[in-house]
């Protein structure tokens, strides 16, 4: 056969899209692995503040300080459901909490175990909260998941990954944003003429 | 089943199959490479000569009705080689004749994850279960393209994340951007979203997502004479966002374009007769011609002239700034369907097709899609 003309090879898993069951929002914290990248740096996973503790017996404050941040980071970013059904779904029985806080209430998976890295830097260490599924249906059983649903190469056991630092650093922030809305006028104006056109697309 | 593990939502529109999974369209190797593959890359490098003669001329960018204060965004963007993304090139193929160019879709083109994801998994299934024989091909590199050039991009501009961005309600664009960003994703860019009526402006005149980040580098499913005019159309020059695709597709998505590559390269074996509006005397009244506006989207505001007789075919919101003749070239017709063609182009390489039918001669938006295979 010559030359195959068609893409050798896709990344299904990548495609796979993150939740089964849509949850009603993820967040967008996310550790970005890069196959192509030398600067990456080691991150460990923890399923528990002690494993932390016992692991790095010279860093006790900074393993309570980075549990901490996801546990935040969790509260802020985890997926949601609106039944526990969906939830237990996706992660599995007893795998979920019911939340009632000033963003509304929903289910969200218990955080299943945390990323560190760089824990004995003095300047700065990165902490994110991981999930795993216990579910027969679910495309995460047994595996690292984020909250934005990014799945980690290998089972629950692989505890150590290498990472791409930049993916840490703090995102530029701009001093604030003094208005919105200035983009899609022509959308509203062409699209309330109607008519045929599918499904509303800008596309062509 | 599987549809909804990949998230592809958009299988029917108006109760009509959008994606047909019983029928496909088969090749000769020699019908891709010859007659499609080649054109597609001439007639885009036709199309780029035409690009760089209109930035450098003011005759040319008014023609092509591009906002005045924005001349040299425009140009600015050629200039500096920012990148293109893709293309999806329209075409007319009966399987026997020279393919015939109907529309260049340069800025905002869709079916990108039908042609790319999809239609590649259809083969591999269809070879797995003995359905289609295992030396079949595909004119389908789209996918492996997109993620290659999406890195070339984020290095071009010397970032590691990228925003994305279309309109809200509208869930095959939403589709068409999420399989981008899982494309970005693998190449290791790091995706953000935001919905295109949601971006802000920040008071140092940066664009911001709705967390107040800036856009520094955006892929945007929203066509660029929309953004010239709408209101913050006047703080692109100074936001310093890096677009995809870049402002110079402004030209490039345009219909004046269609008379131009007449104009500059007449009977090509791959163009179809066309005019500007205002040149139709040059036009034969005893030919049949039609009549698209130089911004149009989804087939809207289309009329067929026939023996000088105008008879609209399609309404649309459309032509307030012109109109052009192409000659009439009816949609070749297979097993009852009219068949058009759509030749992708990942930067200037030449990516793989997409097939959609229609029931009517002439392209509306309601096509279904077909995948194909080479043998």
């Amino acid at each position: 056969m010559a030359t195959q003309k068609r893409s050798k090879h896709i990344n299904l898993r990548r495609m796979r899209k993150a939740f089964a069951l849509k949850p009603l929002a993820v967040g967008v914290a996310g550790v970005l692995l890069s196959a192509c990248s030398d600067d990456r740096q080691d991150a460990r996973i923890y399923t528990s503040l002690d494993e932390c503790k016992i692991d790095n017996p010279d860093a006790i404050a900074q393993c309570d300080a980075a549990y901490q941040t996801a546990l935040d980071e969790a509260a802020r970013t985890s997926p949601r459901y609106t039944t526990e059904n969906d939830c237990e779904h996706e992660f599995g029985a007893n795998q979920c909490q019911y939340v009632n806080n000033n963003q509304g209430s929903f289910f969200m998976p218990f955080m299943a175990g945390f990323m560190v890295s760089q824990l004995l830097s003095p300047s700065r260490y990165y902490s994110q909260p991981l999930y795993t599924s216990y579910s027969p249906y679910s495309s995460y059983r047994s595996r690292w998941v984020t909250a934005d649903g990014y799945v980690f190469d290998g089972d629950i056991r692989k505890r150590n990954y290498r990472v791409r630092p930049d993916a840490f650093k703090p995102k530029p922030t701009v001093t604030r944003t003094m208005s919105r809305g200035g983009f899609g006028s022509s959308v509203r104006a062409k699209s309330s003429w109607g008519s045929s056109s599918r499904s509303g697309s800008w596309g062509s | 089943m599987l549809a909804a593990e990949y998230g592809f939502h958009f299988h029917t529109m108006y109760g009509e199959p959008y994606w047909d999974e019983s029928a496909y369209y088969q090749f000769s190797l020699a019908q891709i490479e010859n007659h499609i593959e080649d054109p597609t890359a001439e007639i885009h490098q036709m199309c780029l000569a035409v690009v760089d003669e209109v930035v450098n001329s003011e005759m040319l960018m008014k023609r092509f009705a591009i906002p005045t204060a924005h001349w040299d965004f425009v140009r600015q963007s050629w200039l500096n080689k920012e990148p293109s993304l893709y293309s999806r090139l329209d075409l007319v193929y009966d399987g026997v004749n020279p393919a015939k160019l109907l529309e260049n879709n340069a800025d905002t083109p869709t079916s990108l994850y039908e042609s790319g994801f999809w239609q590649w998994l259809w083969l591999e299934h269809q070879v797995q279960e003995g359905h289609i024989a295992r030396n079949a091909d595909q004119f389908n590199s789209l996918q492996e393209k997109l993620v290659h050039r999406l890195g070339e991009i984020a290095q071009f501009y010397q970032v590691h994340e990228m925003h994305f961005a279309c309109c809200k309600d509208t869930e095959e664009d939403r589709g068409t951007v999420q399989y981008l960003q899982d494309c970005a994703s693998e190449a290791g860019i790091e995706d953000k979203f935001v919905y295109v009526e949601d971006i802000g402006l920040s008071e140092n005149g940066l664009f911001t997502d709705t967390a107040d980040n800036p856009l520094m580098s955006c892929f945007k499913l929203y066509p660029w004479e929309f953004m010239l005019s709408e209101s913050y159309g006047d703080h692109l020059e100074t936001a310093d966002t890096n677009w995809v695709e870049p402002p110079w597709k402004a030209i490039l998505s345009n219909k004046a374009l269609l008379p131009m590559l007449w104009q500059r390269f007449p009977n090509h074996p791959n163009l179809l007769p066309s005019y500007f509006s205002d040149d139709a005397h040059r036009v034969s009244s005893n030919e049949k011609w039609i009549k698209k506006p130089l911004f149009s989207r989804e087939g809207a505001n289309i009329s067929l002239l026939d023996n000088g007789e105008e008879q609209v075919l399609s309404e649309g919101p459309y032509g307030e700034e012109g109109f052009i003749l192409q000659a009439y070239s009816p949609l070749p017709k297979f097993d009852g369907n009219h068949t058009l063609i759509g030749s992708w182009l990942v930067d200037d390489m030449p990516a793989g097709i997409s097939i959609r039918e229609d029931k009517s001669p002439i392209t509306q938006d309601l096509s279904r899609y077909l995948p194909h295979v080479i043998l």
